[in-house]
């Protein structure tokens, strides 16, 4: 299958997946609050067990597999975060591969506005790839934010100039190109 | 297109009583992922039909949450981390509970 892309959106989707990247390949535990005896005094979350993330996307990305059994949950934690590390890691940079293709491909294409366009092909492998990315990449985000459902009315009231509002459009955005894509694998 | 494993035979959660299937799957409702794409990794990573993948998906939805597979502790595992790779909010728990 093939995706048409402004040029401007695949230069802020290479953006937010490189920083997704960085992010799942960050070291597992967030060691700065455990050297903090501060922290430690105040019992931030994470100081008991620090393979648990304090970040909430993170505890978002690699969530606790077990609700009521803490020490069930640390032991699948250390069993499994590495290896789905790798693999979020591993797929980002698959979408990133294929961002890439869109400047050697040599298929430009101009929309009404003469706004150059460029088509992305990806085949099976890699149009899952960008499914499970596009996921992470609105967990982050939506966590970052806040958001929750039937919120939209929310937003859509922020002042236009309100950063929050940009990163909840390009959040929505991401939504778009991700239902368009199941819709295409699904037919 | 499948990368993960589908396994075609395994029982539904509903359908085996508690004592042959000690372990079940929880995926719970998150404000972020989308129905469709919730739908579409039931279908591709159990091997669901597409009927009982948009149940499930509903389930999780309307109720916040659904057992969406049954079995060992061991392969209650296995599905937990597949469904985190995909981004799922996933738990797991004894059947019953």
């Amino acid at each position: 299958m093939s995706a048409l892309f402004h040029v401007v959106e695949t230069e802020l989707l290479a953006s937010l997946v490189g920083q997704l990247l960085e992010l799942v390949r960050d070291h597992p535990t967030d060691s700065e609050h455990r050297d903090d005896p501060l922290a430690a005094v105040l019992g931030g979350v994470g100081v008991d067990d620090p393979g648990r993330p304090s970040d909430p996307v993170l505890l978002r990305l690699f969530p606790d597999a077990y609700r009521d059994d803490d020490e069930a949950a640390s032991d699948f934690r250390r069993f499994t975060e590495r290896g789905l590390r790798e693999k979020k890691a591993a797929f980002a940079a698959t979408v990133l591969a294929s961002l890439a293709t869109a400047d050697q491909a040599g298929e430009a294409y101009r929309d009404e506005q003469q706004r150059e366009k460029v088509k992305i092909h990806l085949d099976s492998n890699e149009a899952e790839a960008w499914l499970r990315t596009l996921t992470d990449l609105r967990l982050a985000l939506g966590t970052r934010l806040g958001v929750e459902e039937g919120d939209e009315d929310h937003w859509e009231a922020l002042a236009d100039d309100d950063p929050r509002r940009h990163v909840h459009d390009v959040y929505q955005w991401l939504g778009f190109v991700q239902e368009t894509l199941v819709r295409a694998l699904g037919s | 297109m499948v990368t993960a494993p589908v396994e075609l035979e395994r029982p539904d959660a509903d359908e085996v009583t508690a004592q042959e299937t000690p372990w079940v799957t929880v995926v719970w409702n998150d404000p972020v992922n989308l129905m469709s794409y919730v739908t579409y990794v039931f279908q591709t990573y159990f091997g669901y039909a597409k009927k009982k993948a948009e149940r499930l998906m509903l389930d999780v939805h309307e109720k916040g949450k659904a057992a969406v597979s049954s079995g060992s502790r061991e392969e209650m595992e296995r599905d937990v981390e597949a469904m985190h790779s995909y981004g799922l909010w996933a738990t797991m728990q004894k059947a019953g509970e």
